[in-house]
């Protein structure tokens, strides 16, 4: 049996992605145990507060990347898909949740938590789109 | 827009597999297409005419 193609986009992205989410996860343990919670801004604490956002900035270019590279366009444009369903689910809770914030006394949305959202929201998309026979 | 990539593959018993390959595409690209849920760019469109060496019309068809 022929092994089913596969763009190979994805092994690239794969090479990118789970570095940086590695280093993502490294860098909150070490900002969480370096840094007091009543810590001052200071160059050394804004630096090392600074890694896991470079991480994440290395996983969003490596999403984008994949979508540039891939060659089937099919796949490409799932993907894209995925992207923009995740984009919508990540907004509509941020703006819903900023108006709750505004107008009641609920808890306070973390602003770090966008990003880990808009991922949730492409599982959902991913799910979503096998379930539609994408 | 309709076409007749399933009755042309089946002609020359392929699978959607086999067309896949031919095209350099995943297999579900294929099924894509010839079920209707995605239209292909102008160049795959070129690549399917030229593999079956025919014209882009005579494959895809208006709706």
């Amino acid at each position: 049996m022929r092994p089913a193609y596969r763009d190979p986009a994805y092994a690239r992205y794969l090479k990118r992605f789970i570095p940086a989410s590695v280093l993502y996860v490294g860098a909150i343990i070490l900002a969480s145990t370096l840094i007091p919670d009543d810590a001052k801004a200071s160059p050394l604490t804004i630096g090392i507060a600074l890694l896991p956002g470079m991480a994440c900035i290395t996983m969003i270019w490596a999403m984008a990347r994949l979508l540039v590279e891939m060659e089937d366009e099919y796949l490409r444009l799932i993907e894209i898909k995925k992207a923009l369903i995740a984009t919508g689910f990540a907004l509509a809770v941020a703006a819903t949740w900023g108006l709750l914030e505004l107008y009641t006394d609920v808890q306070k949305l973390p602003v770090f938590l966008i990003f880990p959202m808009w991922c949730g929201g492409l599982a959902i998309a991913q799910f979503w789109m096998k379930a539609r026979g994408a | 827009m309709k076409n007749r990539l399933k009755v042309l593959r089946a002609e020359r018993d392929w699978n959607q597999q086999d067309l896949a390959d031919a095209l350099g595409v995943s297999r579900q690209s294929v099924n894509a297409i010839e079920t209707g849920k995605y239209d292909p760019s102008l160049p795959l469109a070129f690549r399917i005419a030229d593999l079956f060496s025919l014209q882009i019309e005579d494959i895809f068809l208006r709706d």
